[in-house]
């Protein structure tokens, strides 16, 4: 069916696919919301959705072969769970939005600094460590060369979204 | 058995040293010269091309040998000219006996770690280096079998003692003279090391792994833009950490632009997603080997036909419109059978989807 399967074409056919699905999934939910103000809301809403679905789709392009993809389909997975928890808790109390949760979980990923500068102070190690999913237990070796298909998949995912998003502005 | 036993008496000779460091005498020098020979010898050897089994037979005659001999050709005594070929001790015997030791030295692997001559420092760290590698080549020659790592050690340590000697540039050469006459095929790695510092196989191996994340940097000097011109590791990776950083950012806003965009153009991705998971039979575009392209081939083709569509019918518009706000079930129900109809052609899942949307 799909004629070479590489990462690029293995990541924009899941990406759709996952798209597709957050659309239909998402329809009968927000049938409800007609507000400006909840419409900022669900936009926000459904960015945060759209670049888990982009990571996740990226992480499965990939597979399981890469120590940084692993990381991510695992921290994806675990957030997941966790915000279906408390989605699952506040639907029982309230009927109220889970925007807590994912205010957190903004905020957790907030931790990048300004990297124009020398980064004397912190350790640059460190910084990369932050940045590449799953960086923080590995050896200085694997870890360039995790940086580097990393970077490789990063290029390849912005590519893809950028044809996706002209065609569809237009 | 000779071997060791030479060894050993060198070692022994080199275990009076530590308490000699401070005086730079006659003796001392003698001693020093003596443990020197393998490493003179080496750079003869390179030259003579000497075989192995003369060593044997001279292991003994240094012993019996006559110090003054080695003293008073030695005596014009400074650090370049041990570790430079061009000055030899015109002694005929001497070249014989040094070259002997120097066959032994190379075909056993034993010590020539003494490249430096140690009498021009008083420094007790080379000195006391010295019968630790004595004392530990006789033992890691035989487990190590690689000869050629342990030559290249050798070298390594050799042009660090020459660098820590000060004539830098001259050991170097002539421990380039060496390797060029002696091993041309050895992965030659000119490593730099700082004065004093230990030439155990720990530090070996550290600097095995720094050469070999230096080669990781320059995949990804390369694989970054513009970060071939950059020199130095600090300002490569905090390049790297921007581009990283920069990529990540524009996924980033790329997820929001199509997440605004999102509830206008779900028709279209039902669209586009239809042929790519039935598309065999699809012959609209050239071929799905360029994912990149064959987006917008579709969706040109599609556009097409929503357009030829419009002149048929002018209410699809309003249809289209409706959809954002209100039809969200009946929106489903036409997705949920679009999905059920997505085996066949483009053309046809485009137009039957739009009969269904007529239809509601």
């Amino acid at each position: 069916m799909k004629p070479t399967s590489s990462i690029r074409t293995r990541f924009a056919y899941g990406f759709l696919r996952a798209m597709k699905r957050l659309r239909n999934r998402r329809r009968p939910a927000a049938s409800s919301s007609s507000s400006s103000s909840s419409a900022a809301r669900a936009a926000f809403g459904r960015y945060r959705k759209l670049k888990m679905v982009a990571d996740a789709s990226m992480a499965s392009a990939v597979g399981s072969r890469r120590a940084w993809s692993r990381a991510l389909l695992w921290k994806i997975t675990r957030r997941q769970a966790l915000v279906r928890r408390a989605l699952a808790g506040k639907r029982r109390r309230s009927g109220g939005d889970d925007s807590g949760i994912r205010r957190s979980v903004v905020v957790e990923n907030e931790g990048t600094q300004d990297h124009h500068h020398n980064q004397s102070g912190v350790a640059q190690t460190d910084i990369l460590r932050r940045l590449v999913p799953g960086g923080e237990s590995m050896d200085l070796y694997s870890l360039l060369g995790e940086t580097a298909h990393y970077i490789k998949c990063l290029t390849i995912q912005v590519k893809v979204m950028k044809n996706i998003v002209d065609f569809c502005s237009t | 058995m000779e071997r060791i036993t030479g060894a050993e008496v060198r070692s022994a000779s080199c275990g009076e040293k530590p308490e000699v460091i401070p005086v730079e005498s006659l003796q001392f020098g003698e001693e020093i010269q003596r443990l020197m020979t393998p490493e003179n010898g080496s750079s003869f050897t390179a030259l003579l091309e000497l075989p192995a089994n003369q060593a044997m037979e001279l292991l003994h005659s240094p012993e019996a040998q006559p110090v003054e001999d080695w003293t008073c050709h030695c005596r014009p005594y400074h650090p370049d000219s041990l570790n430079c070929t061009p000055i030899f001790p015109s002694d005929a015997s001497l070249l014989e006996r040094a070259s002997m030791f120097s066959v032994f030295a190379t075909a056993d692997n034993s010590p020539e770690s003494s490249s430096i001559p140690p009498n021009s420092s008083s420094n007790p760290q080379k000195v006391k280096a010295e019968p630790l590698d004595l004392d530990s080549k006789p033992d890691s020659s035989k487990p190590h079998a690689q000869n050629s790592n342990q030559k290249s050690k050798k070298r390594k340590e050799r042009e660090k003692k020459g660098n820590g000697n000060g004539s830098a540039k001259m050991s170097k050469r002539c421990v380039g003279n060496e390797t060029s006459v002696a091993d041309e095929k050895l992965p030659y790695v000119h490593v730099r090391a700082r004065r004093g510092q230990a030439t155990d196989s720990h530090s070996l191996a550290e600097r095995a792994r720094r050469e070999k994340i230096n080669a990781r940097m320059k995949l990804l000097q390369e694989l970054v833009p513009g970060c071939n011109k950059i020199s130095g590791t600090a300002m490569v990776l905090d390049e790297i950490i921007n581009h990283v950083h920069c990529l990540q950012q524009q996924v980033e806003f790329l997820s929001m632009r199509l997440a605004a965009v999102n509830p206008i153009i779900d028709f279209n991705l039902d669209s586009l997603l239809a042929p790519e998971s039935g598309c065999t039979t699809d012959s609209s575009h050239p071929g799905m080997g360029m994912p990149l392209m064959w987006p917008e081939g579709q969706f040109n083709g599609n556009r097409q036909q929503y357009q030829q569509l419009h002149h048929f019918d002018g209410f699809h518009q309003p249809v289209w419109g409706r959809e954002q706000n209100a039809s969200y079930l009946n929106s489903e129900n036409s997705l949920l059978s679009y999905d059920s109809s997505t085996n066949s052609d483009s053309p046809n899942v485009l137009i039957s989807f739009l009969e269904e949307k007529l239809r509601k």
